[in-house]
Order: C-alpha cells, then structure tokens, then sequence
C-alpha cells in the first residue's frame, strides 16, 4: 500500500484558539499521512482537537503552523477539496432527500440532471429507494444518516472525512451502518478518514487506527488493524483483536498521564 | 378505513367551532330583536342610527354598491396592495444588506427601531400635509405601516441561519453567494411569512388611516363621510369591507406561504390543513 504516493499529507499541524484571553491548544505537532484507498479510524477522547483536525482539512480553519498537502484533489482551491460529513447530518430541511444529495455537484457548478441521475441510481445501495421526494423531517435517524453520506459520496472527491457519522445512533443501526459503510466503502475505494469515539467501531472499521490524546491533541499511538477483508461480524471477538482493543484503551487511558 | 386520533380531535374542534358561531348568532339576533322591539316600544329612534339595523347596512350597501365597487375598493386595493409589494421589496433588500454587510447591520438597525418610536401616525399625517391628495402618499403611508415587520423579521430569519450548516457548504467549496442562497435566504422564510402576515393585516389599515386624512377616493374617505354625515349605516358598511379585505389579503399570504413553504408544514405538523387564518 505504502509504494503509491500519500493522497493526504498532514504534516506538523498546530492550532492554538483564543477565547478571550485564554489561549486553548487545540492540536500539537499532529502528523500522518493517508494512502489511496485506505481506511483510517481517528479515536481520542472529546476536545483532543479531532473536529479542529478535520476543519483544517477541509479549510475552514487556519492552523499556526504546519500544512495539509491534498494530492487527490483540485490542488488550486483552498476548500471543497475533500468530501465532508459533520456529526449532525445537516440536511437542508426545505429540500427533499434528492435535492439534498445532489448538493455537491450543484455547488460545484456540474450538471444538476446528472447529478439527479446519478443520484437515482445509487438510492437503493443507500436504502432511500421510494423516499426521493421525501423531506428529510419524514426519515429516520439511520436513514438520515445515509441521506448524508450518499451527498458525501456524490461530492465525487477522493478523500472522504466522516466526522463520527454514527454517534447519535442506537447500537443495533449503528452496527448494521457499520457493515453497510464497509460495503460501500470497498465498492467505490475512496479514502476514509473516520472519527469515533468509539474503540470497538475504530477496529472494525479501519486499516490503520490513530489515538489521539486528550488537549492538546497528538497523535499518542498509530496501530494496524491485523484482519482481512472484507470483514465479519464473527471478527469482532478474536482474541487478536481483543488484545488490540485492550492496547488502544490503555492508549487511551494513560494519554494524559503522559503531559 | 382507520380513523385516527388527529382526525377525530379535528372534528371534534370543528363541532365546538361551530356551536360558538352558532351560539354568537343566535344571540347576536335575538339579542338585536329584543333591543329594536324595545326601542321601538318607547319611540326613540336615534338608537336606529347608533346601531343601525343589519338591514339598514345592506340598504346602504344597495345604495352605494356601484361607487364602492367601481371607485372606492378599487382605489383601496390598489394603494393596499402596491404598498405591500413597495414594502416586501424594500424591507427584503434592507434585511439582505444588514445581513450581508456587518457596518450596515450596526448602522442601520438602531435607526430601524428607534424608527419605531415614533408614532407611525404622526409621520402619516405629515406625509399626506406634503405631499397631498393622490395616491401616492397614501401607498407611502402603507409602505410606512408595512416595513418594519417585514425588515425585522426577515432580517431576524437570515440571522437564524444554522452556523454548522454554513460551515459545511462552505466546507463543500460554496462561494458567499452561493451559501446565501442555498442556506441563509430559505431558511429566512419562514421568518419572513410570519412578517408578511402581520405586514398584510397592517397594510389596510395603513391604507385607510392615509385616506381617512385627506382623499378624493377610497374606503377612508367612504368612512369619513359617512361619519360626517351620521350616516353610521355606511360606517358599519365600510368597517365590514374592510374587515372582508383583510381577511382576504391574509388567506391570500397563507395560501401562497403553504405552497412555498411545503417542507415547514410537512415537517411542523403532519398534515395539511388547508388555507385559513392560524
């Protein structure tokens, strides 16, 4: 994997906010490096600056210092680079779940009567077949959710961040959306990265998992993810991902033992 | 066929409806019949013209019917309804300015409230002492009435824009125009509806109040004479009109917000409940 160039390079990021007088380190020295193709699972506990990661990304957010280098992507712009998809779902409530697929593409100038039907023929795979014309009020949590991530996906960029997609979901949607994104995923080979706060998810889902620690954020611990694919259920419970899980907590836990 | 909760709650609040109109008219009527028999009993018929029989009115109505219908409600509407589209236009752009514009919002907003404090009458009359009898000043007075509401609660709808979904379209790579449209003007909408009812029940009276002052024609105007004369038949008459052109003017914003505001209805309250003034 490592013999194609990075398609996303994160080299030394820091960011710093000032809130009144108070300054708050948000990122320190956050480096890594995404290959095509590859799935990346980003874990830390709240505020260690995984969201400020992603607005740097995506341009929203100046750092201090160090660069984000976009190699699949129009290397001319400052935003829009990467596909984008926040915690909340963000849907525009005044269109219906077609109009709110096709917004990438609208935005970006291409052909709206393309866009739609491209969007037609990919709402089966996201199960919104029969809901085109609903409003987004009228679908579930989980569909919703899907919703988002086919405008993600329509976006066509290379880089996809998904901000914890499935963080306000119950447990049982949020496993079969797990599977279903890794189906996806392997269908259209983007690169993925993919905030959790959630260890079991950040293992199943990810080639490479990054623990971040608590403020300023760092990246404390890089891990493999020792299992083929595509992935099974049955996986979750191997005693080689069980002691992984166990290294990551522990990542986790003595993170701020280590300021 | 199932019968659902929200339907036999709808009916049942289209029964109680009922029988309080019901109730009022009844005794509204009787209540008239036992006052004019009384009335009548001791010879004292001054109170016919304070409150003059229904009958009255619509002799007055038959009377005046050609004049009203060909010169007056014409000349209302017409200032009514030009005032409110001068108005719209005008407080949709201000709002859009101060929303776009940061120095004009710190501007301009102070100078839209206090402008508030001043009674809208007393600047209604000085536009009519300037600028005189036609209809101008009349649709500037409507104009007057109309604005604010209208500014205020499109402005206040711009601004109510959610921040995060800003951020993603312009996380998408929008431009500021296109976030503008895309996000901040449709989620004004609703906003904006609510100030253009308000707007449109004002805009009558704005109109009436300015033709009240001084005018050749008008339903104002139809008042004022009639008053003038103490021919309170034709007062009642008027305020009936006016009443009827209110209500029209406010079912006809309804109709048009419910078209365009098919995704808050659906989303608000499950059904659609047709047109009427809730």
């Amino acid at each position: 994997m490592n013999t194609s160039p990075p398609c996303l390079e994160v080299r030394h990021l820091s960011k710093t906010f000032h809130e009144g007088r108070r300054q708050v380190a948000a990122l320190q020295d956050v480096s890594f490096a995404a290959y095509p193709g590859e799935f990346i699972t980003i874990i830390g506990p709240s505020g260690s600056g995984k969201s400020t990661l992603f607005n740097i990304i995506t341009g929203l957010v100046e750092p201090n210092s160090g660069e984000v280098l976009v190699r699949c992507g129009d290397e001319r712009r400052k935003r829009g680079r990467v596909g984008y998809m926040p915690q909340r779902d963000l849907l525009l409530p005044w269109r219906t779940v077609l109009g709110n697929v096709i917004l990438g593409p609208e935005l970006d100038g291409r052909s709206k009567r393309e866009a739609r039907r491209r969007a037609r023929e990919l709402m089966p795979l996201f199960g919104l077949e029969g809901f085109e014309d609903a409003y987004p009020d009228a679908l579930s949590g989980g569909m919703r959710q899907r919703a988002a991530l086919l405008r993600t996906f329509l976006t066509e960029r290379e880089i996809l961040l998904l901000d914890e997609p499935f963080g306000a979901l119950d447990a049982l949607t949020r496993r079969e959306l797990q599977r279903w994104l890794l189906g996806i995923w392997q269908r259209f080979r983007k690169t993925i990265l993919f905030i959790t706060h959630d260890v079991e998810e950040a293992i199943f889902l990810g080639d490479r998992v990054l623990v971040f620690s608590p403020r300023p954020g760092r990246v404390v611990m890089e891990r493999r993810v020792p299992l083929a694919r595509p992935r099974l259920p049955a996986q979750r419970l191997s005693n080689e991902l069980l002691a992984l899980e166990a290294e990551l907590f522990a990542a986790l836990g003595v993170a701020p033992g280590r300021e | 066929m199932r019968v659902e909760m929200r339907d036999v709650l709808d009916a049942l609040r289209a029964a109680i409806l009922a029988g309080l109109a019901a109730a009022l008219l009844v005794s509204v009527v009787a209540g008239a019949l036992v006052f004019y028999s009384e009335a009548r009993a001791v010879g004292d018929r001054s109170l016919a013209h304070i409150f003059p029989a229904p009958r009255a009115v619509y002799q007055s109505w038959q009377q005046h019917r050609a004049r009203l219908l060909q010169e007056h409600i014409p000349e209302t509407l017409w200032e009514t309804v030009s005032g409110l589209a001068i108005a719209v236009l005008l407080g949709v752009s201000i709002a859009a300015l101060m929303d776009f514009v940061p120095l004009l919002r710190w501007l301009l907003y102070p100078i839209l409230v206090i402008s508030q404090t001043v009674p809208v009458f007393a600047i209604a009359i000085l536009l009519i002492l300037l600028f005189g009898f036609g209809s101008g000043p009349k649709i500037a007075v409507v104009v007057l009435f109309c604005f604010f509401p209208v500014a205020l609660s499109t402005f206040s709808g711009l601004q109510s824009a959610d921040p995060e979904l800003l951020a993603l379209l312009r996380a998408m790579g929008a431009s500021a125009r296109q976030v503008w449209f895309k996000a901040r003007l449709p989620a004004a909408m609703p906003s904006f509806f609510a100030g253009l009812r308000i707007a449109a029940t004002y805009s009558v009276v704005g109109a009436i109040f300015g033709e009240y002052i001084t005018a050749q024609r008008g339903l104002g105007v139809f008042l004022k004479r009639s008053y003038s004369s103490y021919r309170l038949d034709q007062a009642y008459l008027a305020i009936l009109i006016t009443a009827a052109l209110s209500v029209l003017l406010v079912v006809l914003v309804n109709l048009v917000e419910r078209l365009v505001l098919r995704w808050y209805y659906t989303a608000r309250r499950s059904s659609w409940r047709g047109t009427g003034i809730y």
